[in-house]
């Protein structure tokens, strides 16, 4: 053994000799354009829009990438049955690539696995960005773009080469809304007649509600979700300062989970971990949380629209096994489960306070859309399959079918859906903080749930190994998740 | 009567022994089983360990609902991968493993020390490497390149058959050979009934690899009709929790099924007769 | 007592291994040295005794051996090289380039250009190296073949037939000749992998450096430089190296002897339905890994089963154990081992159980004449014989519970414990090596410390293993 050791040893050190390390990555811009310079029609005859020039391919396949709850209630086929029949004159065929929803093009693409176009979360595709594995788009040429927001169009913008490229479509936008059960709000819980119980006006009325629920049944909670999950739980350090990177998420030297007045929200967390008991330090609220609510274990939650099956099918179980008929368990269920608005937050950052001066929740969110693959044979084809996908139709299509919250603001203004409209203003007064479209996000996780899980457990902790009681040790407790992330991001790069 | 009692408590001991240990292999599969069998649809609203009403539905949806989680369709190609690669790894383990503790040759130390440093080698940086090799040779999607992989790389482990061989007296060899029986006939008509425990050992183990794996199927199969159950049960979404049971329930079955079919190979073996001489 | 004066024949072991460091390396190169002074005595040898139809071979492999007769053989050499020589130039030459440029030309995605990709030209060029020196070996034995025909020719006596060659398969050559497939296996889907991985750790593959688009470059010793520059990072691997071994050596020890334990359980005698008893281990065992520590996870969850009865369902919620939370560090080391020691005893009995039955009962025959107690027998014959034949296994289930990544990484993943450079405290090096490199597709990093683990692992197997029994004396039962 020992010879083949040197063997390979050998090997190693004639190839490092052989080549000393290259350096100089070419980074031209190409077009002669300057850094950051926006693309807009007037500038567009760089090279890498040629590909989008041209005849339309015939008689091809193109492979589509969807998720897939798209798929199972059948969106994905009305979608392909419709765009099939338009093109059928030029014999192209969009079909399921029939893969995970979760497939990385990085790995699959260049190998020629890839699907042709793709939808996925902002982040996930601009993560494809670097390594140049989504086509740039031509915005000019798609007509979603006159009816997006400024703030969904921003996800997707990044800078490559010193332009700034717009990556993916984008076709509907999460966030977090707050869940509860109406059977759960007292007779008269509206105060002030705006047809919101108080409860869930303001998250001190929750604070206080959740601690009465407990107090009258302890096996029952008022408000309840995991916090250790840095999705959820950061729209409350964003409410009070803070922000995920600096220069609207595009600078990684700028970590701002510490800055304004974080700590408050932080104190928020913890205030809220003593309501719900240990339960709320681990992940296992966020599979149990459906089913609870379905029993009226607690009375309200906080997650993405996306999800709302889940909780009118475990209703529908528990009034079937009630002894109600299928229809009227349906019925039942709509009719109690109800999708709010975010509570409001107290300015004090106090949840104990009583009669609070009170201001918006911002909310961690992402937007979903539509990249081209820059392996495809067909660029036209699938740029033609990416105007039709987000043209008005499909996306109303989409909201009906899949209860998601569209970009498109003629779809918005056309709908009748509450969440809709909903997320669409708070991505425009800028409540929704979108995850940052770099690499570098990917290291705000584990140092964010480290932080969280601390501030859930510590309420469970003797007085005496309690961490958290002034302002400074949630500043530290901050300050320490900001480091861990620089060093994460710093050390190895 | 002394050695009476005295072997009564030792039967009672054993049998209080077996029946803990029975209890704590069982009551976790128990679990997963109850929980496969709730009506309720969803693993987690069962409180306790205890579901409050049982059903076959979560079996009935895993074989029936097919647009998006085609079981059926995984199971085989999990079928087809474990049996080749079975008996394929079987094959040359047990082959690799005999020549190995019978004959002497020049590479022969140098051969055990360096499988044993191979082993050694923390494996999954090399899933990166083995999916561009794949590419290479156009086995991406194709349920062949993983029954290469798994018996290919099987030799590795085969320390524990060798160890084996090693116990075999020398004296059953001997005899054979001077009734002028070449290698191959010695290894057929000798080896082979010799080592049937170990050879049941081996095709258990390496049916359960490929059975079970995750990773490298969930690398090199992209397409989701030759996924394996494995890959397929990961990627249930977060409803799915019955079927996710289900599923992990009913792959135990062949498992068990080829353990109560080889039970009886495992303990026969090698008679006192056999070795006397 | 016993133990102690074990343990002391271990460190003076390790010792005596060390001090000799000096003089085996000396014995080493000496040993190689002869090596090479034969092979060039051999070469001399080969020009002296060889003619013009031997010589002839030097150009066109086995020539020599259709000169003397040899057809089938020497056609067989003949169309390898010819297909050896068709490979190199169509694609070798252009491979073994690559290794060592790792490309020259970008590649740029958007507008279709389809350059180098340093990756596929790295192994490709792995694999060109691992079929050269095939050939070369080929080569040589062509030209041992040839001269061997002549020599045989000139003591009077005719070469070899074709048929003769082949029925030496099954005997002389019996072992080479089975080993071959699984030779070529173990060198396609392991050794190159990781002899690439070696590669790979002096590169800069991985974080900006995205193939096909950007090109791969040799960096020499970066990346260590990188691992023991940052200075966080070498505390947190002695905390972890210390767990890591000791969970090593834990696991690996309950979960031999339980497993022994049980087999030898279910072999008494009086126990009936051994095979109904044996299957609660099966049934384990027959569930998939990774779906077992998933379901352990939820069974240790705040809002599992057993936190459900701890607090009386939900009514004394005061009374939950955060089993693998933030604080609960023992808590959490202890589940990992009950788990471990649950997935992988069935695997031990199964063994045991196997290798038990082929235990020779004439020694037990021997022992009860002698009037031996069960517990004597059990000491002197039972284990000593089980021991034996199962070290090779004690030392790949070390090595395996050493690089133990499933266990943590489902029952306790996404913590930072403090004080520690991106891991928690249950994690073990390969854990952190997965925090640190694949999870953000560092590979150059990640293979420079995988190289680190395997270096450490090697040596403290190697040495336990060519020390066992069942290495230096793998004879004793025979």
């Amino acid at each position: 053994m020992r010879k083949s050791h040197t063997i390979y040893a050998a090997l190693a050190l004639l190839a490092l000799a052989s080549c000393g390390p290259t350096t100089g990555n070419s980074s031209t811009n190409p077009g002669g354009t300057t850094p950051g310079e926006e693309i807009t029609e007037a500038n567009s005859d760089m090279p890498v829009f040629d590909r989008f020039e041209g005849e339309l391919e015939r008689n091809i396949t193109l492979q589509i990438l969807e998720n897939d709850t798209a798929k199972s209630l059948g969106y994905l086929d009305e979608l392909l049955n419709a765009f099939n029949e338009e093109y059928a004159e030029y014999g192209i065929k969009a079909v399921d690539a029939n893969i995970d929803q979760y497939s990385n093009l990085a790995e699959d693409g260049p190998y020629g696995y890839g699907p042709d176009v793709l939808y996925q979360a902002n982040d996930v595709i601009m993560k494809y960005v670097q390594g140049r594995h989504v086509m740039p788009l031509p915005t000019w040429k798609i007509e979603a773009y006159e009816h997006l927001p400024e703030s969904a169009i921003n996800a997707y913008k990044g800078i490559e080469s010193g332009v700034r490229y717009s990556f993916g479509v984008p076709v509907n936008a999460q966030a977090p809304m707050l869940f509860y059960r109406k059977d759960m709000v007292p007779e008269g819980a509206d105060a002030n007649n705006n047809g919101i119980p108080d409860m869930v006006e303001s998250w001190n009325a929750l604070y206080k509600y959740s601690k009465e629920i407990n107090a009258a049944d302890p096996s029952k909670r008022g408000y309840m979700k995991a916090l250790y999950d840095v999705y959820f739980s950061s729209g409350y350090l964003f409410s009070y300062g803070a922000y995920v990177f600096g220069d609207d998420g595009t600078n990684p030297d700028d970590i701002g989970f510490n800055k304004g007045e974080a700590w408050k929200g932080a104190r928020i967390i913890r205030q809220l971990a003593e309501t719900m008991g240990p339960t709320c330090v681990d992940d296992s609220i966020n599979t149990t949380c459906y089913g609870q609510l379905a029993r009226g274990e607690i009375f309200a939650t906080m997650t993405t629209p996306d999800v709302t099956n889940n909780f009118t099918t475990e209703m529908v179980t528990e009034y079937v096994a009630d002894g109600m008929s299928a229809s009227e368990a349906q019925t039942a269920a709509k009719e109690n489960l109800v999708i709010a608005d975010l509570p409001k937050l107290p300015k004090s950052g106090d949840l104990s306070e009583e009669n609070p001066e009170l201001i918006d929740m911002k909310a961690m969110g992402g937007i979903n859309g539509y990249a081209i693959s820059s392996y495809t044979d067909y660029p036209v084809a699938c740029l033609a399959f990416v105007n039709f996908a987000t043209s008005f139709e499909m996306n109303k299509l989409r909201e009906t079918m899949l209860g998601v919250a569209p970009c498109r603001a003629d779809v918005v203004a056309d709908s009748d859906s509450a969440i809709s409209e909903n997320i669409y203003s708070r991505l425009e007064d800028g409540l929704i903080t979108l995850m940052p479209s770099l690499t570098e996000t990917g290291q705000i996780w584990t140092p964010g749930e480290t932080l969280n899980k601390d501030l859930a457990t510590d309420p469970t902790r003797p007085a005496s190994q309690q961490k958290y009681k002034e302002q400074a040790d949630y500043q530290a407790g901050l300050d320490e998740m900001v480091r861990q992330i620089h060093e994460a991001i710093t050390t190895l790069a | 009567m002394k050695g009476k009692t005295k072997k009564i408590i030792d039967i009672l001991i054993t049998y209080c022994l077996l029946i803990v240990v029975a209890f704590v292999f069982l009551f976790p599969c128990l679990w997963l089983i109850l929980a496969s069998f709730s009506s309720t649809g969803n693993l987690y609203s069962i409180p306790g360990f205890f579901p409050e009403s049982y059903s076959f539905q979560s079996f009935i949806t895993l074989f029936t609902d097919t647009a998006m989680y085609n079981y059926p369709k995984w199971l085989l190609n999990t079928l087809i991968i474990a049996i080749c690669s079975c008996v394929f790894s079987t094959i040359l383990v047990i082959l690799t493993a005999y020549v190995i503790s019978r004959f002497e040759f020049k590479a022969r130390r140098p051969l055990m020390k360096g499988a044993l440093v191979l082993g050694m080698f923390p494996s999954f940086m090399s899933m990166t490497i083995i999916y561009i090799l794949m590419t290479q040779f156009q086995l991406i999607n194709n349920l062949f390149g993983l029954i290469a992989i798994y018996s290919c790389t099987a030799p590795m482990g085969y320390l524990v058959q060798k160890g084996f061989f090693d116990t075999i007296p020398t004296s059953i060899y001997e005899a054979a050979r001077i009734d002028g029986a070449n290698n191959v006939r010695v290894f057929r008509t000798i080896t082979l009934p010799l080592a049937k425990p170990m050879i049941v050992y081996t095709a258990l183990t390496s049916f359960t690899w490929p059975w079970s794996d995750f990773v490298l199927p969930k690398i090199l199969l992209k397409n989701r009709d030759n996924w394996t159950v494995a890959v397929g049960l990961m990627s249930l979404g977060e409803t799915e929790f019955a079927r996710f049971a289900a599923g992990a329930v009913f792959i135990a079955v062949p498992i068990v099924v080829l353990y109560f079919l080889l039970v009886k190979n495992m303990v026969s073996g090698l008679t006192s007769g056999a070795v006397k001489g | 007592m016993e133990s102690e004066r074990g343990g002391r024949k271990i460190v003076n072991s390790i010792g005596d291994y060390f001090r000799n460091i000096p003089a085996k390396t000396k014995s080493f190169f000496q040993k190689q040295w002869t090596k090479v002074k034969s092979f060039g005595a051999g070469i001399a040898d080969f020009f002296a005794q060889a003619d013009w139809k031997v010589l002839l071979s030097l150009l066109f492999c086995g020539a020599g051996n259709i000169a003397y007769g040899q057809y089938a053989k020497g056609i067989m050499f003949l169309l390898l090289e010819i297909l050896f020589i068709v490979f190199m130039a169509l694609l070798g030459g252009e491979y073994l380039v690559g290794l060592f440029t790792l490309g020259t030309k970008e590649s740029d995605p958007w507008s279709g250009v389809v350059g180098d990709n340093s990756v596929v030209l790295m192994l490709m060029g792995i694999l060109t190296v691992f079929i050269i020196i095939c050939f070369l070996l080929l080569y040589l034995s062509s030209l041992r073949s040839a001269l061997s025909a002549r020599l045989t020719k000139l003591k009077g006596q005719k070469p070899r037939t074709f048929i003769e060659d082949v029925a030496s398969l099954t005997g002389r050559k019996f072992p080479y000749v089975a080993l071959f497939v699984p030779l070529l296996g173990v060198m396609v889907f392991s050794v190159i992998p990781i002899v690439m991985m070696i590669l790979v750790a002096f590169t800069n593959f991985g974080g900006e450096i995205d193939v096909p688009t950007d090109l791969v470059d040799y960096v020499g010793f970066d990346n260590f430089a990188t691992i023991f520059g940052a200075t966080n990072i070498g505390t947190t691997f002695f905390k972890i190296f210390g767990w890591n071994i000791a969970w090593a050596f834990l696991s690996t020890f309950i979960n031999y002897f339980l497993g022994l334990g049980l087999a030898l359980l279910l072999s008494k005698k009086c126990v009936k339905g051994s095979a109904f008893w044996r299957a609660f281990p099966i049934l384990a065992y027959a569930i998939p890994g990774f779906i077992t520590l998933i379901a352990f996870k939820f069974m240790f969850s705040t809002m599992g089963p057993i936190n459900y009865y701890l607090s009386d369902a939900h009514m004394h919620d005061e009374n939950i154990v955060d089993f693998l939370g933030l604080d609960s560090t023992w808590w959490a080391r202890g589940i990992g081992l009950f788990v471990n020691t649950w997935l992988t005893v069935p695997t031990t009995m199964l063994l045991a159980t196997g290798i038990l039955s082929n235990i020779q009962k004439d020694l037990y025959e021997a022992a009860d004449i002698d009037g031996a107690s069960k517990r004597k027998q059990f000491f002197d014959i039972t284990l000593p014989y089980v021991i034996f034949a199962t070290t090779p296994t004690l030392i790949s289930q070390f090595i395996g519970n050493f690089n133990n990544f499933g266990t943590f990484y489902f029952l306790r993943g996404g913590i930072v414990s403090e004080g520690y450079f991106r891991a928690s405290d249950t994690d073990l090096l390969i854990n952190w090596l997965y925090n640190l490199s694949i999870s953000n597709d560092y590979y150059g990093i990640g293979a420079a410390i995988s190289l680190l683990i395997f270096i450490i692992t090697s040596a403290i197997s190697l040495l336990v293993y060519v020390r066992s029994g069942s290495y230096k004396k793998e004879d004793t039962y025979r």
